[in-house]
């Protein structure tokens, strides 16, 4: 129970680091930096993953697929899927001040409310430690930070950088919920991702050509 | 109930999704081979999902579970209903497709060669479709059925947007977004109950995986994560069975996917969703009885909401589409209401209503293949020039209004009874009226299309019955909606064994 091989500044910073990237994700207009903000919180994380890896050898294997899955595949695709169409993000529903609020104030209050409450969300002894407890309390806003903006984005690439933060945040959570998670559970949910996020692009891709645009709300063949 | 522990060592349930997994792969690699080869191996793969169904019965019955690898894999008489129910659906479908890919301008509405170039990719998903489905559903790891439940929609995600035009774009952009985000918070869900079981200590590392050995520990678990956990699994697995106010990507699925796979969408995958949902909700059945109203009262929501959507629709398939969201609402109140009749009338419905929506997809599916519509207002007279048709779709607009002696109105009646011996009368009164708007709303369309005068129009193609590779299916499907309306007991000893799995009282 001593925190001392936890490296527990490095995981707080961290940790911080890996919100901000979300919100600079979801807010940022230019596809491509948004991309770029999300491959940087997927390095992050695989960092994270190394940090608790110290206590927990399994996450060693967490690691390596998180480098290849979400470092290395997804960015991948987005970044050919971006290259191939323009730049700018559909306008979102929220203006980009208000969106900005709105995001710091989910933040803030997913951030304390996670923190302070893990005894609900995580009934162990483990996850009562501080370290497990930032952990937890970033993945939860990670998670939120996703949904909000696959709620809002109108993009369809924004919608799946959404997406994927949304799978990050449960991702992150593992590490503190499901620490002895066999190697094939984690790979399975990891390659899931990348090929969720292969199909969307690729079926957007479709949309695009029939459609001459990434807006989502102009998908509106099926109103009945 | 004492036997419930009993298991037997086996490699059926690994065959189960192995058989077509391979089956797929098969037809992947022989792409370049011709029509017979993928048509086969769709047929034989997902036949032997029906024969490991069948094959594992009477251990089954006798109430032992089949196990393998450990107990990663463990069937009993709920996994053993759905797997059955998939084979037999799936390979029902298989047969009907042959024929129905064949039509011009169904499949694919490029036409020619470029029809001929994506079959093989038909048929290959098809059968990855199966095959995630049945491993869904004879996994006892917690975080493993997660994973299928995902698989599931990237097996279907390209089949779904198939026709690759505006429709089926935007249908397949719909289903695989709405189903992976809703899936998610299955997982935070999964994650939860595993992490929490971990920490009551009872359970040695890895044991607190698999299902069957939460189920022992799950009055262990504090009220509120398992509240929590229970909330996220319902928005999760909820949303792929297509519970209101999680159905919106349903009907568009539904509706755009080609036929086969609307079959397999509206008879199967939601159901299999169900069954995931029973299965890890279940767990918290003894623990938090509040849990059965809450259930009830969602599944009594869906089934009013799905009909009142269908009312009014004028696609055949949307109206279908709406009516499964409706009839999922069935399957949800009897199996939520957590008594053992309730479970018994919940898991009977849903193989009813595999085999009616089945049925009725493939009706419609014949009615497209014929005359090329589907809009209600533009088709009429058939019954004449298809009566095989008219009188499967018939059998099975009666069946799913419950109309004696049909197998719905035995699996419906079930549930009204469940919930009046429960004594929630609400949701009975609801359910029955439920019961009453798909009676007009199924029998409406039946003679709209079948027995109404044609349109005025004229000058038609000739419209004629369809091939026997298609109204075989629908003919067999029928006859099992008459056979289990007039000896429902012959369902019996599967269903007992299935619904003792997830009841808490009154067996």
């Amino acid at each position: 129970m001593n925190p001392q091989p936890f490296h527990g500044d490095v995981i707080q910073t961290l940790s911080m680091v890996v919100v901000i990237t979300s919100v600079i994700a979801v807010e940022v207009r230019r596809l491509r930096f948004a991309a770029v903000a999300y491959s940087v919180q997927a390095l992050l994380i695989v960092a994270l993953l190394l940090s608790f890896a110290a206590i927990n050898p399994a996450l060693y294997w967490w690691a390596a697929t998180a480098l290849v899955t979400k470092a290395i595949l997804t960015p991948y695709f987005l970044f050919r899927f971006i290259g191939a169409t323009g730049d700018r993000e559909i306008k979102p529903l929220i203006g980009f001040g208000p969106s900005v609020v709105v995001a710091a104030a989910l933040m803030i209050a997913f951030y304390r409310l996670t923190h302070s409450q893990m005894s609900i969300l995580a009934p162990t002894a483990m996850a009562q430690q501080e370290v497990f407890r930032v952990n937890l309390a970033v993945a939860s806003t990670v998670f939120v930070l996703g949904l909000y903006c696959v709620l809002t984005r109108r993009d369809a690439v924004k919608t799946v950088i959404g997406l994927c933060l949304l799978e990050n945040g449960v991702h992150l959570s593992l590490v503190s919920l499901a620490p002895e998670l066999p190697e094939t559970a984690l790979f399975g949910v990891a390659t899931e991702v990348v090929v969720t996020v292969f199909l969307l692009l690729y079926v957007i891709a479709g949309l695009r050509r029939e459609f001459g645009t990434t807006d989502t709300f102009k998908l509106r063949e099926l109103q009945c | 109930m004492s036997d419930l522990n009993a298991t037997v060592s086996s490699s059926l349930p690994i065959l189960a999704f192995t058989a077509p997994a391979v089956a797929g792969a098969l037809v992947f690699l022989g792409r370049k081979l011709g029509r017979l080869y993928w048509q086969s191996f769709a047929i034989a793969g997902s036949a032997a999902v029906a024969l490991v169904g069948v094959l594992m019965l009477p251990e089954v019955v006798a109430g032992r579970a089949l196990v393998s690898w450990g107990e990663e894999f463990r069937v009993d008489g709920l996994s053993a209903l759905l797997v059955l129910a998939i084979g037999l659906v799936g390979s029902l479908t298989a047969i009907y497709s042959v024929r129905y890919v064949a039509q011009p301008g169904l499949v694919s509405r490029l036409g020619g060669p470029a029809a001929e170039r994506r079959l093989p990719v038909f048929y290959g998903l098809l059968l990855w479709f199966i095959a995630s489905m049945a491993w869904g559903c004879v996994t006892n790891n917690i975080i493993m059925l997660y994973v299928a439940v995902e698989a599931t929609t990237l097996a279907s995600g390209l089949l779904v947007a198939f026709y690759w035009d505006r429709r089926a774009l935007e249908a397949g952009y719909k289903y695989l977004m709405l189903l992976t985000i809703g899936i998610t918070f299955a997982l935070v869900g999964c994650v939860l109950i595993y992490a929490s079981a971990a920490a009551t200590g009872s359970l040695a590392g890895r044991q607190a995986l698999l299902i069957s050995e939460v189920r022992s520990v799950a009055p262990l678990i504090p009220a509120r994560t398992a509240l929590i956990a229970v909330a996220f699994l319902v928005i999760g697995f909820g949303t792929k069975a297509g519970i209101a106010p999680f159905h919106p990507w349903l009907p568009d699925a539904h509706a755009e996917a080609p036929t086969p796979i609307s079959v397999l969408l509206s008879g199967v995958m939601i159901k299999m969703a169900a069954y995931a949902l029973a299965r890890t909700v279940s767990i918290f059945y003894p623990s938090l009885p509040q849990l059965t109203v809450f259930l009830v009262a969602l599944g009594v929501f869906t089934m009013l909401l799905g009909i009142l959507a269908a009312l009014p629709q004028q696609d055949l398939k949307r109206l279908l589409a709406y009516s499964s969201v409706s009839q999922i609402g069935y399957v949800v109140v009897g199996v939520g209401l957590g008594t053992y009749l309730g479970c018994y009338g919940g898991l009977f419905h849903l193989l009813n209503h595999a085999f009616i929506k089945a049925l009725l997809f493939m009706a419609v599916g014949a009615v497209i293949y014929a005359t090329g519509v589907r809009r209600i207002a533009d088709l009429g007279g058939l019954s004449q020039r298809m009566p095989l048709t008219a009188a499967c779709f018939l059998v099975g607009a009666l069946a799913i209004a419950g109309f004696p002696p049909l197998n719905g109105f035995m699996s419906k009646m079930t549930v009204y009874l469940a919930l009046a011996q429960a004594g929630l009368w609400w949701a009975a009164v609801a359910a029955v009226l439920a019961g009453v708007l798909t009676m007009v709303v199924m029998v409406r369309a039946a003679v709209a299309v079948f027995w109404r005068a044609a349109p005025l129009d004229g000058g038609e193609k000739v419209v004629r019955e369809v091939p026997a590779g298609m109204w075989a299916p629908m003919l067999g499907l029928a006859a099992a909606c008459v056979v289990l309306g007039v000896f429902p007991q012959l369902a019996y000893p599967l269903l007992d064994q299935a619904a003792a799995v997830l009841a808490t009282v009154g067996r």
